[in-house]
């Protein structure tokens, strides 16, 4: 039935974006934190007097 | 230690965007087929996801022989981090696929080749990226994520023949995959897009991990008394 | 003569393992019990039909194999590890493919005799019918313990050194023998019915290329694995 289909070719796009945008968005904030924590660190070991 | 290159924002963009564009344009030419109406057109999502799955392991398999034979850091991760993007379409696939099955087998999960050998697989990576996470020596947990990426990349073809075998001499076939070639051009074209998103996945993946990887070398330089 | 070395430092090995098996007692005793309480307990689960029982004698047999053989790979590596005698084994001279071959042969008898007195009260308890043409039956059972020893011991010198042990062993091994489960129980179930298809043959054929081709991969990829 076409018709109930469309329920399922709905669901697949939906979870296809649902997955590659969180997916996305985890990459971003992890990148944001990670290159945060490096800048940090680099300048501790620049700034800091060891 | 120099600063892992950004990963491009505009990648990112244009490879979402190519999916975007390839999706609407693989919905509004494809052909209605028989009784089955527009399901086919789940297989402009389930078929590229499931490619990308296979590349990603090859590249996890490429990466780990590299790193044993010259043992360079870079090598583990760009192995890491295209075995965790690996495994996000692995999973994907597997839905995609259980999505696709349930009104075209009326259930939500058959063992048939196909979705039980990316199911293994889906598990061969997340044994990989939990040994990752239980092994705390960065040299150790490189070599041996390397030995047990490559040893399990060597195992995919065998398992998705065994399991292949398995059912076909069983039962008979489940209902074939075959795509009309009208969907071809679609298919393509979604294929290249979703391939510019993986792209652009582990880049962004593995800049991430090498600047968690420096974090790491400060850290340990700081605590040995480095300069 | 180098061979000669190198085939002394295995037997070595295994002499070494086995003499502390057979002090430890409670070792393979305790995991050649567990292997018969999971036959029971699948035997409790799936029956009490006899019909039943018969068709997932197979498949109960392997998995309480499986499901124990992982105790065993662990512990062929903890001796070591309790007693921090995992670096000096290490110094000695000699190639490392010489621990990895100690640690398989070792394995390989443990695991022998762990499946003669599980299959023997797997026969008993889920009623098999033994065929015709029990040696080939046998030929599956020796190439299908080869595949778990050979991948079991593998993964085992790395997850009984790592922080979850427990659960990264079968987490790792499990997915892996997947080939081994398929081709093992479909073979046997094919010579204890008879065969009619002939299918065991291709199964025996696919069980001995995979053991073959992990034996390799394993004994070149333990050298990068052993390091301290």
């Amino acid at each position: 039935m076409p018709a109930s289909n469309l329920s399922f070719i709905v669901a697949a796009y939906a979870v296809t974006w649902v997955v590659l945008l969180g997916y996305l968005f985890r990459l971003v904030r992890k990148g944001a934190r990670a290159r945060a924590e490096y800048e940090h660190a680099v300048q501790e070991r620049a700034g800091g007097t060891r | 230690m120099p600063a892992p290159p950004r990963t491009s924002m505009w990648l990112g963009i244009g490879s979402f965007g190519a999916v975007i564009a390839a999706q609407t344009y693989a919905i509004l030419t494809s052909p209605a087929e028989g009784d089955m109406g527009h399901l086919q057109k789940i297989m402009y999502v389930h078929v590229p996801a499931a490619w990308m799955t296979f590349l990603s392991f090859f590249v996890v398999l490429v990466f780990s022989v590299l790193y044993l034979w010259r043992r360079r850091e870079n090598d583990d991760l760009l192995a890491a981090s295209a075995a965790e993007v690996g495994a996000t379409f692995n999973g994907l696939t597997l839905l995609l696929g259980m999505i696709w099955g349930r009104p075209a087998w009326g259930v939500w999960w058959v063992w048939d080749a196909r979705l039980t050998s990316t199911l293994v697989l889906f598990l061969i990576f997340v044994g990989y990226l939990s040994l990752r996470a239980f092994v705390d020596d960065a040299q150790q947990r490189a070599r041996w994520s390397a030995a047990v990426g490559a040893i399990g990349a060597l195992n995919v073809p065998i398992v998705y023949m065994s399991v292949k075998w398995w059912r076909t001499l069983h039962q008979p076939p489940s209902s074939p995959e075959t795509l009309d070639p009208a969907y071809t051009m679609g298919l393509r074209l979604n294929a290249i897009a979703l391939l510019l998103v993986l792209i652009y996945f582990i880049r962004k993946r593995y800049e991430i991990a090498r600047l968690e990887r420096a974090v790491e070398h400060a850290a340990e330089a700081a605590a040995m008394g480095g300069r | 003569m180098a061979w000669r070395d190198d085939w002394r430092r295995v037997r070595a090995i295994v002499r070494k393992d086995v003499t502390t098996e057979l002090r430890a007692k409670a070792g393979f005793n305790s995991v050649a019990s567990l292997g018969v309480t999971i036959l029971i307990l699948l035997g409790l689960a799936l029956g009490p039909d006899a019909e039943a029982l018969r068709n997932a004698a197979v498949g109960a047999v392997w998995l309480a194999m499986l499901f124990s053989g992982v105790l065993a790979f662990n512990r062929s590596f903890q001796v070591e590890l309790e007693g921090g005698a995992l670096e000096p084994l290490l110094l000695y001279p000699g190639p490392r493919w010489t621990i990895f071959a100690g640690k398989l042969v070792g394995n390989m008898m443990f695991l022998t005799m762990m499946v003669a007195i599980v299959a023997a009260v797997g026969v008993v308890l889920f009623g098999v019918q033994i065929p015709y043409d029990w040696p080939k039956l046998l030929g599956v059972f020796a190439l299908g313990i080869i595949g778990m020893v050979v991948l079991g011991t593998f993964y085992a010198s790395m997850a009984s050194r790592s922080r979850a042990r427990e659960v990264l062993l079968p987490l790792l091994l499990f997915p892996m023998l997947v080939p081994v489960l398929l081709a093992a129980t479909t073979a046997s179930r094919a010579i204890l019915g008879a065969d009619l298809m002939h299918e065991a043959g291709a199964w025996i054929k696919l069980l001995a290329a995979y053991d073959l081709v992990f034996l390799i991969a394993t004994f070149i990829a333990f050298e990068h694995v052993i390091e301290a």
